[in-house]
């Protein structure tokens, strides 16, 4: 048993019944559906690169050695669109991420739902620089 | 009486509607006296590129179909809301946070031309190059489950371009364009994928034949208040449409003689009108024309998409390839 926090969820036929939406890539090419991550740990570094920013966390295992996965988001861009800043997400902020490890293998997952730990969600949407003030 | 008091009340509506039928507006000049066009000029999704059969010839959408299109995007906005805060749900798909909606507008296709707002059928030629080429494969347009080479990934997931007019096609985020001016010169810029044409106005002409782009060879002049760009010396190598990559619906891949003229007017102070004519006799057996109205917004930012360097998804899809033929040998 390998002893990063994997659980397989219960009722996988739910969780596809959301239509995937063009990103930059499809999903399917990159992750597998069949193994989804849930993960908690605590965020060592926030990658803003296009096409996608990745956030980093030490996911701690049950066995007491740590794992740095990969969580892939959404492009700078359109985060900041959204309201994230670099003040959103601190170093050594604990955060839980549901998402898709990568076909590879390797610890890289998707980030279909990241929150913190109070449950409050990540991204926070609403205020968008771009709109003038009128329509804010 | 009451005849003479429609008459009295039609007569105004008329000329009302003439009068907004023939645009006066002038737009200001550059201090060298070309048609200012200059600003952010980002793009709105929402309009489809081809016009659905039911709705004909008709290019703008009924009331009804209106309010429902609002209705839609109202739900959708809320279902935004609920995803980034409540909800737990866990998808495939890319959280709904990660894509713009744009705000809907009564036009019923991006297509204009022909008058069905549809594609006009591709020619005997392009069907059959569709279904053989790269020995039977295809062109790389949407994922289709190959990853042996990178070349089987279209040239959008490969963060190299989406063509001059997949570049201007709203899609679901980095829909900015700017317009600067100098004498003798039009720039125009797309956040989506970075890209920069350098478009001379002084009648040189386009490059060797032989030289071809993924943008094309730009060359622009005014008519009017009209800015015309032709560009050609195109590569066979991109795609027209909302990814330049042929994803189901857009247009896909178009040969080298592809001959692309955009129509720039601004129709008021706050919108400019974006047409472009592709006329690619090898491709379509028509040329067919796109109207984009764009929207000025002096707020917008056009950010930088360095696109290729950080991107891990094509490693990813590669090594996960692999990982899945090793799976399979065992």
């Amino acid at each position: 048993m390998r002893t990063w926090v994997l659980r397989i969820a219960v009722g996988v036929g739910l969780l596809f019944a959301t239509i995937p939406a063009w990103a930059h890539h499809a999903f399917e090419a990159e992750f597998d559906k069949n193994k989804p991550v849930h993960l908690t740990g605590k965020v060592t570094d926030m990658e803003w690169i296009n096409p996608h920013s990745w956030i980093h966390i030490d996911v701690t295992n049950p066995d007491g050695t740590v794992t740095n996965w990969m969580v892939e988001c959404g492009s700078p861009n359109i985060m900041l669109r959204r309201g994230f800043t670099k003040r959103s997400l601190e170093t050594g902020t604990e955060i839980t991420v549901q998402g898709y490890q990568a076909k590879n293998g390797t610890f890289r997952a998707n980030g279909s739902s990241v929150t913190f730990k109070d449950g409050k969600k990540l991204f926070v949407g609403g205020s968008n620089p771009d709109l003038p003030d009128e329509q804010k | 009486m009451i005849m003479r008091a429609r008459l009295a009340l039609f007569i105004p509506i008329l000329a009302g509607m003439l009068w907004a039928q023939t645009p006066q507006w002038n737009p200001p000049k550059t201090a060298w006296g070309d048609p200012d066009l200059q600003g952010m000029w980002p793009g709105n999704m929402g309009v489809p590129l081809q016009r659905p059969e039911s709705q004909g010839t008709r290019t703008s959408l009924t009331d009804a179909e209106f309010a429902q299109k609002e209705a839609r995007a109202k739900q959708q906005a809320d279902a935004d809301r609920q995803s980034t805060a409540a909800s737990d749900s866990v998808g495939i798909g890319p959280p709904s946070y990660w894509v713009e909606r744009g705000t809907p507008t009564r036009q019923t296709s991006l297509i204009i031309d022909p008058p069905n707002g549809r594609l006009p059928p591709l020619t005997a030629e392009e069907q059959e190059l569709r279904k053989t080429a790269r020995g039977g494969k295809g062109f790389p347009g949407a994922w289709r489950g190959e990853a042996d080479s990178y070349e089987d990934l279209n040239i959008y997931y490969r963060c190299i371009t989406r063509g001059v007019l997949g570049s201007i096609i709203p899609v679901i985020y980095n829909n900015g364009n700017e317009i600067l001016q100098a004498p003798g010169l039009v720039i125009m810029r797309n956040e989506m994928i970075h890209e920069t044409r350098v478009i001379p106005l002084d009648g040189r002409p386009h490059l060797n034949s032989a030289i071809r782009q993924y943008m094309g060879d730009s060359r622009g002049h005014w008519e009017g208040n009209t800015l015309v760009i032709e560009t050609t010396n195109f590569t066979d190598k991109d795609a027209l449409g909302s990814n330049g990559a042929g994803y189901p619906g857009d247009p896909g891949h178009h040969s080298a003689d592809l001959k692309l003229t955009e129509r720039l007017t601004r129709v008021d102070a706050g919108t400019l009108n974006y047409q472009a004519t592709v006329d690619d006799p090898k491709t379509w057996t028509k040329p067919w024309t796109i109207l984009i109205v764009l929207k000025r917004n002096e707020h917008y930012q056009l950010l930088e998409y360095a696109c290729h360097e950080g991107n891990i998804a094509m490693s990813d899809i590669l090594s996960g390839a692999r990982a899945g033929e090793q799976k399979e040998s065992k």
